[in-house]
């Protein structure tokens, strides 16, 4: 064997460990939640630009069900595969329109949560909008 | 489930911007680039695959595999690169730093335009023989990239030094900008909305080496650029570059398609795991 087949073989055998490698650490099973994950004071003050545009809650629907679902699942519950946040819970629904907003922006990284700063401000607060509308059943859902 | 979407997907060619792959989706993604040749040179296809994948949401991890074909000669392998894209804070920022590491094991016939760094120089050699002639490359990049209101304001500068050659280290340059056509998501599915579409643009060029810094004898473009998501996980994006300088192609056509997998990480892990 050659020195640069070598070279080229431990460059694959290596190559292959990092791509298995990053299958496992993306699975993401150690979540729980951050207690540390909070929006600064001024973003938590901040007021959604759509409150009582509720047609507006549909395009955050959609948005929900394309960006949103992988995670938090179709009924916006969580799944427990993905140690997601349940986000009919009282404890994410007492959170202001701004904290919110900001979550879906920075996301938590290190924790699983993607950033949604790639989409446009307003489709962020259309998400608040639609997250606004979820209710357990039978206390009024859509 | 397979499947996603990636909402207003970025539209550069060459740019990066700070936002990261989804940790654990895979980007199956195809780049053409066709460069129209001044009179005296030839015109080429150069197609690559690029697999994109969000180890976690701060680290995106790209396998490229590209050729080529000019006119008048055979297609070629022209080789695979590897990127690693680091971003070191986890909040958004006015700035966001994104640091960009890529091993480049390619041979000198690769025409994919990807980045354009250092001197612009046409090689009186043919594929035949450029394709012998084997690099390996280490690119860096520090990538800025800010979100002002709907607007993505992008700027890239790239390190390159070619590892199989006593060449001096190369330097680059990419900006861009780019906005969704539409700020507000409509209620209803629909393929033809504003909101499905981004358009911007691109500059890039080379900024000379360790041998000679400077706009002497570089490439520079001039790119507009648009992408269209045709489906909830599906994108096309389309670019004409305009040659700036003596030293660029006159025109560099670009064609993108990208079909996203979420969830893949989790599915092949579970594979391994026996779990359904």
């Amino acid at each position: 064997m050659t020195h640069s087949t070598s070279w080229r073989s431990t460059l694959l055998a290596l190559l292959i460990t990092l791509v298995l490698s990053c299958l496992i650490l993306a699975e993401n099973t150690s979540y729980e939640s951050d207690p540390g994950w909070k929006a600064p004071a001024n973003a938590a003050a901040r007021a959604n630009p759509l409150a009582g545009r509720s047609p507006a809650a549909a395009g955050g629907r959609k948005l929900f069900l394309r960006e949103c679902v992988e995670c938090h699942g179709q009924d916006a519950r969580g799944l427990e595969k993905k140690h997601s946040a349940d986000l009919l819970l009282p404890a994410v629904q007492a959170q202001s329109d701004g904290s919110l907003f900001w979550k879906i922006t920075n996301g938590n990284p290190d924790r699983g949560m993607p950033s949604f700063s790639k989409l446009p401000e307003l489709q962020r607060w259309q998400l608040v909008l639609y997250i606004r509308t979820l209710k357990f059943p039978g206390v009024g859902h859509e | 489930m397979l499947g996603g979407s990636r909402a207003q997907e970025s539209p550069y060619f060459v740019t990066y911007t700070h936002h990261m792959e989804e940790p654990g989706s895979l980007d199956v993604e195809t780049w053409s680039t066709l460069g129209v040749p001044r009179s005296g040179q030839r015109s080429f296809f150069a197609p690559y695959v690029e697999f994109e994948y969000g180890v976690t949401g701060r680290w995106t991890s790209e396998l490229y595999l590209e050729g080529q074909s000019t006119a008048g000669a055979d297609a070629t392998f022209t080789g695979w690169r590897w990127e690693n894209r680091f971003r070191p804070c986890a909040r958004e920022h006015k700035i966001n730093p994104v640091l960009y590491l890529e091993y480049e094991g390619i041979n000198e016939a690769s025409r994919i335009e990807k980045e354009i760094v250092g001197n612009a120089g046409a090689s009186a050699e043919s594929v035949a023989e450029l394709s012998q002639t084997h690099a390996h490359e280490l690119e860096t990049k520090l990538i800025l990239s800010s979100t002002v209101h709907d607007w993505n304001v992008a700027e890239n500068f790239i390190i390159e030094k070619n590892l199989s050659h006593q060449e001096g280290i190369e330097f680059g340059y990419s900006l861009g900008s780019y906005r969704p056509l539409a700020s507000l998501a409509s209620g209803t599915n629909c393929r033809w909305c504003r909101e499905n579409f981004t358009v911007g643009g691109e500059l890039y060029g080379g900024l000379g080496s360790t041998n000679g810094f400077g706009l002497h004898d570089t490439a520079h473009y001039l790119a507009p650029v648009v992408a269209w998501q045709i489906s909830d996980n599906a994108t096309v994006r389309f670019s004409s570059a305009f040659g700036l300088t003596r030293g660029s192609y006159p025109v560099l056509l670009r064609f993108g398609y990208s079909y996203e997998i979420r969830g893949f990480g989790s599915k092949v892990a579970s594979l391994f795991r026996g779990k359904p």
